[in-house]
């Protein structure tokens, strides 16, 4: 079967390997957000990748690319907002996870993004993630981020060809259930709006698909002091 | 929040003064109302959980949460309009030199609110979707399959310079592949450069820039009917100043009349130059602020010429102190 391959152009097995890189990308993704996602799945190899999504002339058939996940009990907990008197049993805001890929090359406009929006709202998923080859219009853009309580993600795929959270450079990020930062303004004697911020386009919130008034924690290296850890407000 | 502290970072001391006393002589109390009507419409009382809010600031930041608002709200009209413009024309064999009065009409009341960038956006989303970027043209749009990211096009003959020739452009592969004529392109640029460039939100109701949209055959009617009408224009006037010079006969009276009626300001054309050079419309011309210039009233009498004081003849003293002499 892998002999197929190889007698096909060269440019079809580069694109095909481009695009199991972004594929993995986007489990190690979904893993590091704490959805439920098997080993297998993240660590495929790229010759199961290969006879799972090729279509028969070795090019990647993204119709098939479709991926969903629940998240786990720790994704749940860490999302679940702390009682309050008018909200004394809080739901975690978090939900099953879509994740598509447009096979379109070039032009992606408001149209499929419609569709995708369309796809998310009637199967009821909480996040979508809508992945392109090409930059999207920035009317779609704005479609995209306008769904009325579900939230829609973009990224390129050359955006996912390597994870950038696994570069030695980027220290972890470690995102604080609302407990854990209530307790962290406490033992610090902060109001948020006292703590350093990240944007949420920063390309390791986007990663991480943080939200607007969440805290996460940053954990560097340090010469003198082994590890640091500082906290950042999302804004 | 605990309560008696300040709500409003600010370094205005009266912002913090009524925050601060928290006492029972709150002098909010005795505060002139807030100016902004939205938020004096909701008193604190929405609030029965924080009886120590400030109107003042709850007045500020309702304030400010409505107009973000409204701009959310007006960008979503925006995206919806384009998204509607997208399926125009109606019928796919409409004529874009000849549109459909309802087409025509849907055309220029949906972009009132558009800047150009939104323009921009409506032609690159058509594209997308494969047509031609004029909101009126069924066409398809260029599609030019030759590799190549720039393209040369040929004007007219005797466009060239000293009108010689042709005149020659290099232009961008994708400006050219956006209209699926030369023509669509100057309507669709016709509508462009007619659109306000400042935010909706940021407009005046007497502001007229980007009301009244014209289309560029509507526009060149308009034109032939006011070129027809008998008005002495500048390019008149100079052509009879220079046949003057070879005919020193003409009465020059008639000259004197011409001059009298050649008018510096051209309402006409100086309104066509103003929306050429895109300048701001003539109600913003005194600026946004009413300027209201207030004199000191004279409270000192009549300045008089310093007069020799005794010890000046050595130099006086420097502010205070006499320099000792030796």
């Amino acid at each position: 079967m892998d002999e197929d391959y190889s007698a096909g152009s060269v440019d079809a097995d580069r694109e095909m390997t481009r695009l199991w890189r972004t594929w993995r990308t986007v489990f190690e993704m979904l893993l590091d957000r704490g959805y439920e996602v098997t080993e297998e799945e993240v660590q495929m190899p790229l010759a199961v990748f290969k006879r799972n999504y090729s279509d028969p002339l070795g090019y990647p058939d993204r119709n098939k690319m479709k991926v969903s996940a629940r998240p786990t009990e720790a994704m749940q907990a860490k999302y679940t907002p702390l009682p309050s008197k008018s909200n004394p049993d809080p739901q975690p805001d978090c939900g099953t996870i879509y994740v598509e890929f447009c096979p379109d090359a070039t032009g992606v406009g408001t149209k499929q993004v419609r569709t995708f929006n369309h796809f998310v709202d009637e199967n009821n998923f909480h996040t979508g993630i809508f992945i392109t080859q090409t930059p999207i219009s920035p009317s779609a853009v704005r479609l995209l981020s306008s769904m009325p309580g579900r939230i829609c993600e973009h990224f390129q795929e050359q955006d996912l060809l390597v994870n950038i959270t696994r570069h030695e450079l980027v220290p972890k990020h470690v995102l604080l259930s609302p407990d854990e930062k209530a307790r962290l303004l406490e033992r610090y004697r902060l109001k948020e709006s006292q703590l350093p911020r990240i944007q949420v386009s920063d390309p390791v919130a986007r990663y991480l698909g943080l939200r607007r008034g969440q805290v996460v924690k940053i954990i560097r290296k340090s010469e003198t002091a082994g590890r640091y850890a500082s906290y950042r407000w999302v804004i | 929040m605990s309560s008696g502290r300040p709500l409003l970072k600010t370094s205005l001391p009266s912002m913090h003064a009524a925050s601060a006393a928290a006492g029972p002589s709150n002098p909010a109390a005795n505060r002139p109302t807030p100016p902004f009507p939205h938020g004096s419409q909701q008193q604190p009382g929405s609030f029965p959980n924080r009886p120590d809010a400030d109107p003042r600031h709850l007045a500020i930041a309702l304030h400010h949460a409505h107009q973000i608002q409204a701009q959310k709200d007006t960008e979503g009209l925006i995206l919806d309009r384009i998204l509607q413009l997208i399926t125009l024309p109606s019928s796919p064999s409409a004529d874009p030199a000849s549109p459909s009065p309802d087409d025509a009409r849907t055309f220029k009341s949906a972009l009132v609110p558009f800047q150009p960038a939104d323009y921009d956006n409506l032609i690159l989303e058509r594209n997308i979707e494969g047509l031609c970027g004029y909101g009126l043209c069924p066409r398809e749009h260029r599609k030019e399959d030759a590799r190549g990211t720039y393209r040369i096009t040929w004007g007219a003959k005797g466009s060239g310079p000293g009108g010689r020739g042709r005149e020659m452009s290099i232009v961008p592969k994708e400006k050219l592949e956006m209209w699926c004529s030369n023509e669509c392109a100057e309507r669709a640029m016709y509508i462009r450069v007619q659109l306000a460039a400042e935010p909706v939100w940021e407009r005046r109701a007497d502001d007229a820039r980007g009301k009244h949209l014209i289309l560029l055959e509507e526009g060149r009617a308009k034109e032939g009917k006011s070129s027809a009408q008998n008005s002495v224009s500048i390019r008149d006037v100079v052509g009879q100043f220079g046949s003057m010079h070879m005919d020193e006969s003409q009465c020059p009276s008639d000259m004197a009349d011409d001059i009298a009626r050649l008018t510096v300001h051209d309402d006409a054309r100086s309104r066509e130059l103003a929306m050429e050079r895109g300048d701001a419309h003539p109600a913003l011309a005194t600026g946004r602020m009413s300027i209201q210039v207030q004199e000191n009233s004279h409270t000192h009498g009549l300045v008089m010429a310093p007069q020799l004081r005794p010890g000046d003849e050595k130099g006086g003293s420097i502010e205070g102190y006499l320099p000792h002499e030796k």
